[in-house]
């Protein structure tokens, strides 16, 4: 991880120590640059406002030194222009400050799994829930479960990141693909009318609210 | 004294460019004119020789004849009475036999300048030169059956002195020409330059001072320098506007955050106070959705902003308004079902608008939304769209509570809430923003409300992207 911001680095490499992940962190491009040149990381997180390299021109660089590893760029600046440039200067993916981490996470690991090239399954799973990913249909203890497309998206993508929390920024954009405030909750609304399919006539409980971030799939 | 040197370069450079302009109008306007005194004199020369060579053919032909039917001696009286009445210019007649046996001749005195010994005879136009080499005996001659010659001839004397004083003329005409272009030329150039000069003097006190109010003079001509300076008033109002729209926006911001951020602050004391953990758990839940909405504001003030100063820069597309009205109604479908309410659309078959199709769905999510919010269980929600000559018009009207008459006139402010609007959760700022997007697309909104029967948002939007002018100030 490339920040000069110690509380946000710091906060950052805590969260994905406590998921399993060993973490770096270089405070400025040019040490962000010799560690990513020899670490041979899973993944890179670097913040485009950097002192003496800034972030564009230390992924460029990378880049141009054959350095395959994904990049998850962090960026304070929010307009489609930024993330363009982001994307073009060779980053994977952008994540605009302030974050959840939730989202960083779940962000992270979908570059590790595309650049592990991992294979798509067809059937996603947790406890007795099932989804089968090309016939579409999902099962709870071996009974169908009928879901409108909303819901089904919502399942699929809670299932994929199991065990994460997703916040509702996350859902809105991953379920509808907007990224405006609604106004009216609708994600709260979405989520538990497949909270009433999926877990109103199970036991355990699958899909769990937390609080003041956002929603988590899993077995407790 | 560090600005005067790149102003005295300026300066010379203007110096040079008028300098320039100048030589090079000076020197288009002399070399026409010239060509066309040069071109008006050859014409002059040469019709004078044609009018010379007819002359002369034609008396030849008229003595000829004479000689043919009364002889020599008939000949030399038509010449003798001819020449003096001054009936005919002087003209130089002879008759010759043999080669060189003359039998008659008459010729001006001043004509012996000319050896007539060297003339042939050949027919046709024979010319001589003086020996004095300054004037040229153009003779025709016609041959007898008796062996004689006729020879008429003329000399180019007369013409070259009508052509000398032209010459003479002209050169002074010329003279004046190239006068009149040079002084032409740093007139027209002088006064060319002098609004361009008075934009660079106006443009270069802008820059030194940063003053944004000076503005260029701008002269009744309405030439190409005028548009120019108008046009760079009118870019320097913009640059004023923006800034002022910025620093406005700024201002407004910093005013908006602060109640947010006190009510974060205030439940973080709290809780750094209380012992119970429970009470702390809750606190910091609070927080992050205190930061949230924070954040959510902060996003949403600087797409108003962005919308209003004019810096939102829209990716127009003819954007279905079936397909977009679809989407935001289906993204509100759970929450209406729960409160049961009906969304209705209508929307005219294959009616597209030219818009940011981002920046569309937010204007009808929050008017959609409010629509919801407002109207109680069992009401309806209808969505029109429609064109209207040049525009769309898109409809959003309800059924619910309406909009009291003394709120009517403050619901597009910034924050303002309404008392029925203070139950429900939100920032204050849709309708702020759905105002903003729609007026940076050219385009306005309109609300009529009754209390208690429902309220109407009419947005219209340009329908062609030429009568939409979009303007960003």
């Amino acid at each position: 991880m490339v920040e000069d911001d110690q509380t946000i680095a710091d906060f950052v490499s805590k969260g994905l120590a406590e998921s399993g992940h060993a973490v770096d962190v270089a405070a400025d491009g040019d040490k962000g640059f010799e560690l990513a040149v020899t670490g041979g990381y899973d993944a890179a997180i670097v913040d485009v406002m950097l002192p003496r390299l800034d972030g564009l021109a230390l992924i460029d660089r990378l880049r141009a030194r054959g350095v395959r590893t994904p990049v998850l760029i962090l960026s304070a600046r929010r307009t489609v222009d930024d993330r363009v440039k982001g994307l073009q200067a060779g980053g994977d993916d952008y994540l605009t400050k302030p974050f959840a981490f939730a989202e960083l996470l779940a962000r992270l690991q979908a570059l590790i799994r595309r650049s592990t090239g991992q294979t798509e399954p067809t059937k996603l799973s947790l406890a007795d829930l099932s989804l089968d990913l090309l016939t579409r249909q999902a099962e709870r203890a071996e009974t169908p479960i009928d879901l409108r497309p909303r819901e089904y998206g919502l399942l699929e993508y809670l299932l994929r990141n199991q065990g994460r929390v997703l916040t509702k920024t996350m859902i809105l954009s991953h379920v509808w693909g907007y990224n405006f405030d609604p106004g009216t909750n609708v994600v709260d609304v979405l989520v538990s009318r497949l909270r009433e399919k999926i877990d109103r006539d199970f036991e355990p409980k699958l899909l769990h609210t937390v609080r003041g971030v956002g929603y988590v799939l899993k077995v407790s | 004294m560090q600005s005067a040197s790149p102003g005295v370069q300026n300066e010379e450079r203007g110096a040079r460019l008028g300098l320039r302009l100048a030589f090079w109008y000076a020197l288009v306007f002399v070399v026409t004119s010239l060509a066309i005194v040069l071109l008006t004199y050859r014409l002059l020369a040469a019709s004078l020789e044609e009018r010379d060579q007819q002359l002369v053919n034609s008396t030849l032909r008229e003595y000829s004849q004479r000689y043919a039917e009364g002889g020599l001696r008939s000949l030399a009286d038509a010449v003798e009475i001819e020449q003096r009445s001054g009936r005919r210019e002087r003209m130089f007649v002879r008759v010759v036999r043999g080669d060189s046996e003359t039998l008659f001749l008459s010729a001006p005195y001043a004509w012996n300048d000319f050896d007539v010994s060297r003339l042939r005879g050949l027919g046709g136009l024979e010319e001589i030169l003086s020996q004095s080499g300054t004037a040229r005996l153009e003779v025709a001659s016609a041959r007898f059956r008796d062996g004689t010659l006729l020879q008429v001839g003329k000399s180019s004397e007369n013409r070259e002195a009508l052509l000398a004083r032209f010459r003479t003329v002209l050169s002074i005409v010329a003279l004046v020409i190239v006068a009149l272009g040079l002084a032409g030329g740093a007139i027209v150039t002088q006064s060319t330059l002098q609004p361009i000069r008075q934009l660079i003097s106006a443009v270069r006190g802008i820059v030194r001072t940063g003053r944004l109010e000076a503005r260029v003079p701008v002269r009744p001509e309405r030439d190409a320098i005028d548009e120019l300076s108008s046009l760079f008033n009118e870019m320097l109002d913009r640059i004023t506007t923006l800034i002022r729209g910025m620093e406005h926006a700024l201002d407004n911001v910093a005013h908006d955050l602060r109640t947010p951020m006190t009510r974060l602050r205030g439940v973080a004391e709290r809780a750094l106070q209380s012992d119970d953990p429970q009470a702390q758990r809750e606190a910091l839940i609070t927080s992050l959705e205190e930061s949230e909405r924070i954040l959510a504001m902060l996003d949403t003030l600087m797409d108003i902003s962005e919308a209003e100063t004019g810096t939102m820069r829209l990716e127009l597309s003819d954007v279905p308004v079936a397909g977009i009205v679809g989407d935001v109604v289906e993204l509100y479908e759970n929450v209406a079902e729960d409160k049961h309410i009906s969304v209705s659309t209508e929307i005219d078959a294959g009616l597209t608008v030219p818009a940011d199709a981002r920046r569309l769905r937010p204007v009808l999510a929050n008017l959609i939304d409010n629509a919801i919010k407002y109207t109680p269980a069992g009401g309806q929600v209808m969505v029109k769209g429609h064109r209207d000559g040049t525009v769309v018009r898109l409809e959003v009207a309800d059924t619910g509570l309406g909009i009291a008459s003394n709120d009517l006139p403050h619901i597009w402010d910034r924050l303002y809430r309404g008392d029925q609007s203070r139950a429900e959760r939100g920032l204050g700022l849709g309708l702020s923003l759905v105002r903003a997007i729609v007026a940076a697309h050219g385009g306005s909104v309109d609300v009529s409300a009754e209390p208690g029967k429902g309220s109407t948002f009419v947005v219209t939007l340009p329908a062609d992207r030429e009568s939409g002018s979009i303007t960003h100030v």
